[in-house]
């Protein structure tokens, strides 16, 4: 009986806080602006918190594997080290001086970046794997037109201002302005929709993320 | 209040009358969607894991709880609710991994009050909903050890994604799991369509509800979406025949 009176508390909650959030984007009354903005502000302030709640919960998942000496423990004793010299020398040395933007620079700018250079790897083993895979006219259809964007995009032995250059820019321009953004508005139009359906759930209690 | 605001209210006030409507009418008049083969293949997927004793890792994306981009992941978190439920009887609970972390704290209540309910409270565990990494890339470079370490299987990728997206189907791939991934974001949606086994493309990521059997509610906001649509789609017409008949004028 408590927890299903804690549950109704929490259903309220998200409805009155959702239905003045919402009402702020269509209602210009000072009051429900205000209420608005005070209700985001507490939900910037609530995420801040949950990231350091992740953060503890991040250190514990890595924290047991070690003690644990699970599979791969070792990567996760690097984490712990890297997470404890990197919090240690932002709190000392603030969190935007030369100490952190060393470790930024030196460290995730480079790793993030091969990060991307992998993924342009991945994407030309997939576009293989994908016609061998599904051998249909859309896949030949995705890959054909991404050939004919790179040959658009990317330079010509011929010259920047040859006439086959010339035909595949166009070409590039035509595929992506007509019929790329006209079939991304379509999927975006939908994905509007189907995000509107997703909030009104949560507004309307059917589906209760923060537990039932 | 402005022309544009009040035209949003009604919009938002007919979903919700349809919504309740087609709730109320779900009964007798029961709805047939189209065949989406990604949930029936996933649907095995699951069966077959929970069978063979291996894990499915429910990815939530990258996405904040503040700001549109949380919808693909409270998509997510509903179809995390029936997985959770459908594994509930295996050996491995399901493992739900984000990039933010008031998500991973809610995955964490979302797993625990669905095990509460099918009487399974000793599967939830602490570490079951985890934040990776506080930046897109490195929420993917986290993922190659989850799906290595907790023996998984089944890899959905359901919730705000950019580019990572393609690096996060491709681990799954790499490591020959079952990989089905839907986002919100078009570049995300072609990444997957190229990457993993079963892309969700369009708004089917947020059909995963009412395809999975989540509620009758999921059911009953699937056709009000499809109707919205429809009537969108009958105004756009009418305004390109009503523009072009203006043109010559």
């Amino acid at each position: 009986m408590k927890v299903l009176r804690l549950s109704a508390i929490w259903a309220a909650l998200a409805l009155g806080v959702g239905l003045f959030v919402l009402l702020g984007y269509f209602v210009d009354l000072g009051f429900i602006q205000n209420f608005r903005l005070t209700f985001l502000r507490w939900a910037v302030l609530l995420a801040a918190a949950a990231l350091v709640v992740g953060l503890a919960n991040l250190l514990a998942v890595h924290w047991r594997k070690v003690s644990l000496t699970e599979e791969g423990w070792i990567y996760s004793g690097v984490l712990i080290l890297s997470f404890t010299v990197t919090l240690v020398l932002a709190l000392v040395f603030r969190p935007d001086g030369q100490a952190a933007l060393f470790i930024f620079n030196t460290f995730q700018l480079p790793l993030e970046s091969s990060l991307m250079a992998v993924l342009a790897v991945s994407l030309l083993v997939a576009g293989f794997r994908l016609v061998n895979r599904r051998r249909d006219l859309l896949s030949l259809l995705f890959v054909g037109t991404a050939l004919m964007v790179l040959l658009g995009t990317g330079p010509a032995p011929g010259g920047a201002e040859g006439p086959v250059v010339i035909a595949l820019r166009d070409f590039r321009a035509w595929l992506s302005q007509v019929w790329a953004a006209g079939g991304a508005r379509g999927i975006l139009l939908g994905v509007a929709l189907g995000a509107t359906a997703t909030g009104l759930r949560v507004l309307l209690a059917a589906d209760r993320p923060y537990g039932s | 209040m402005t022309v544009g605001g009040l035209q949003g209210l009604v919009v938002l006030a007919v979903f919700v009358a349809l919504m309740v409507g087609f709730l109320a009418v779900n009964q007798r008049w029961p709805a047939h969607f189209r065949r989406i083969p990604a949930f029936e293949a996933l649907r095995q997927a699951i069966e077959r894991a929970v069978e063979a004793g291996e894990r499915v890792h429910v990815s939530l994306g990258t996405g904040s709880v503040i700001g549109p981009e949380s919808a693909p992941a409270l998509a997510g978190l509903a179809a995390l609710t029936r997985i959770a439920r459908a594994t509930s009887i295996s050996d491995r609970p399901v493992v739900v991994t984000t990039g933010d972390g008031a998500m991973a704290i809610l995955a964490r209540d979302s797993l625990r009050s669905t095990y509460q309910e099918v009487g399974a409270s000793e599967l939830y565990e602490p570490t079951s909903g985890r934040l990776l990494g506080a930046t897109p890339l490195s929420y993917a470079a986290g993922l190659p050890a989850v799906l290595a370490n907790e023996r998984v299987s089944v890899h959905v990728l359901s919730g705000a994604f950019g580019v990572e997206a393609g690096l996060a189907a491709d681990f799954g791939e790499r490591a020959g799991l079952f990989v089905i991934g839907g986002s919100d974001d078009v570049q995300a949606q072609a990444l997957f369509y190229a990457v993993a086994q079963h892309p969700l493309i369009g708004e089917e990521v947020f059909a995963s509800g009412a395809y999975l059997e989540v509620g009758t509610m999921h059911t009953a906001s699937l056709r009000a979406q499809d109707f919205v649509r429809f009537g969108l789609i009958v105004l756009i017409l009418l305004g390109v025949i009503v523009r072009t008949l203006e043109g010559p004028l």
